[in-house]
């Protein structure tokens, strides 16, 4: 019955015939049951399709003749026969059962409504040698005309129903895509260019004052009362700063090279007699040997102070 | 600096790829646009010549124009080459389009009292409508007008009513205008 359920839910009104061909005589006793599923049997108009689906139970060595159903064709002037599928649900408890759909297509147009009737199917089911009949029974239903027979509405009597015009082919899942490409294609090119530091995003990379100024603070935190580690501490601290300016420059700059520095970066002339006085303390602590008095030149605060307005510098904001 | 250079292959070829698809979709919009216009000029009333490589709603556009205009013999080939088709909507739209302007023509004929041409030009019709509704048995439109001309038939009492067989008087009187068979000479 979940089948019955099943056609209920699909086809809503629905009329079930159901004929029960009993094992009255013997050539039929191999045929148990032919249930015909049929849609509601009124209210269809020219050009609907019918479907009847048929229940074919048979005693289990039989099988359908797949020789003896009906071809799709025209039955007669009015009726088509669409489409034929049959479904084999093979053998349980000695019984072989089929699904038998035909759709058909009605052409008829009545003037009033009118009963038709949709011929039986006759099919063969076999076992060997055997030729048993099985008979899909003829089903009859009602048309109904679309039209009044004596137009009495406004306009024209046979006015037709207008042409279809020309539709335009569809443009927006072209552009869609268009859009998803060329965007895609530019998420790729901004990757790109920041894995390869091109753009901003390499003057983003190349900002070796920034590196400098965060990297001083933490080289300086020290312990007080250890001179000697404070010492190196600063010293790397001096040397952090100077390869800030080896990179900007991109070669070794020496006191001796601070004119041609500024010269090549103007901006940095701001900040001049700080990083003389810086140059002028890394000389006392790399060459001099004298780390306390350079300090004195320039302690390890004003140092801070200065790689940090130098990053200002770099970064265009002093 | 392996992985650095397998993510920068990676990144590159998402960006040739993406932009060889850019490339050809704006490629495919340039001709879906082209063909938009002749469907448009088509629409407007302008006459243009198809070719048989062209999309079908181009060829659609065409035997509109065509069968609005009435030149129904040189909208045949077209209606064949949508009908048999793959776009179903399109093949539904023809033969339908089609069945209305034999219909139309058909009414013109009747209104000066011209029967004779007039059959055939329905019976065509009912054949094109028929074939639409076997392709789209929803299609109102179709049923509506196919109800029209399946009543314009049965109005000619010697055509028997709406059956397509003739009756066999009907079969002998298809000869009667063939010219007799020559006799000889006197």
């Amino acid at each position: 019955m979940g089948r019955l359920a099943r056609i209920l839910a699909t086809l809503g009104l629905l009329a079930t015939f159901v004929l029960l061909a009993l094992p009255t005589s013997p050539a039929l006793a191999q045929l148990r049951t032919v249930e015909l599923y049929a849609p509601r049997g009124f209210g269809h108009v020219i050009g609907d399709t019918l479907t009847l689906s048929a229940d074919i139970a048979l005693d289990a060595p039989f099988v359908l003749d797949p020789a003896s159903l009906p071809p799709p064709r025209a039955l007669n002037y009015w009726l088509d026969l669409h489409e034929v599928r049959l479904e084999d649900h093979g053998v349980s408890e000695g019984v072989h059962r089929y699904t038998l759909d035909l759709v058909y297509q009605t052409f008829y147009a009545p003037l009033e409504p009118r009963r038709l009737t949709i011929p039986a199917v006759a099919l063969f089911a076999i076992e060997g040698e055997r030729r048993v009949p099985v008979q899909v029974p003829a089903w009859s239903f009602l048309m109904s005309p679309l039209r009044e027979i004596v137009a009495t509405g406004p306009g024209p009597a046979m006015q037709l129903r207008p042409d279809i015009a020309p539709p335009l082919l569809p443009t927006a899942g072209l552009l869609r895509g268009l859009a998803l490409a060329l965007g895609v294609a530019l998420l790729a090119l901004l990757l790109l260019a920041w894995q390869m530091g091109w753009g901003p995003f390499g003057r983003r990379r190349a900002r070796p004052f920034a590196r400098a100024a965060r990297a001083i603070p933490l080289t300086l935190a020290t312990a007080p009362g250890d001179p000697i580690l404070a010492a190196s501490r600063y010293a790397h601290a001096l040397q952090a700063l100077h390869r800030a300016f080896d990179a900007t420059d991109g070669k070794g700059v020496f006191a001796e090279d601070l004119p041609g520095f500024f010269e090549r970066h103007a901006a940095f002339r701001a900040a001049e007699a700080e990083v003389r006085r810086l140059f002028a303390a890394s000389r006392r602590a790399f060459f001099g040997a004298d780390p306390a008095g350079a300090q004195r030149e320039l302690p390890p605060d004003e140092l801070v102070a200065l790689a940090r307005r130098l990053r200002a510098v770099e970064r265009g904001t002093a | 600096m392996r992985t650095r250079r397998l993510a920068l292959t990676a990144t590159f070829a998402l960006l040739v790829a993406s932009l060889a698809a850019a490339i050809w979709l704006g490629a495919r919009l340039f001709v879906v646009e082209r063909d938009n216009g002749l469907i448009a000029s088509l629409a407007a009333g302008h006459d243009l010549a198809i070719s048989a490589e062209d999309p079908p709603a181009l060829l659609f556009a065409r035997l509109h124009f065509l069968t609005t205009r009435d030149r129904l013999d040189e909208a045949q080939p077209l209606l064949n080459r949508l009908a048999a088709g793959e776009d179903k909507r399109l093949a539904v739209a023809a033969l339908y389009d089609m069945a209305n302007a034999r219909l139309r023509v058909a009414f013109s004929h009747l209104e000066s009292n011209r029967i004779d041409p007039a059959i055939p030009l329905v019976r065509l019709a009912k054949d094109n409508y028929r074939r639409a509704l076997v392709l789209d048995p929803g299609f109102w439109d179709g049923k509506y007008n196919l109800d029209i001309a399946m009543r314009l038939v049965r109005d000619f009492p010697q055509i028997d009513l709406e059956g397509e067989e003739l009756p066999p008087d009907a079969v002998k009187k298809l000869w009667t205008d063939l010219p007799g068979l020559p006799r000889g000479l006197p």
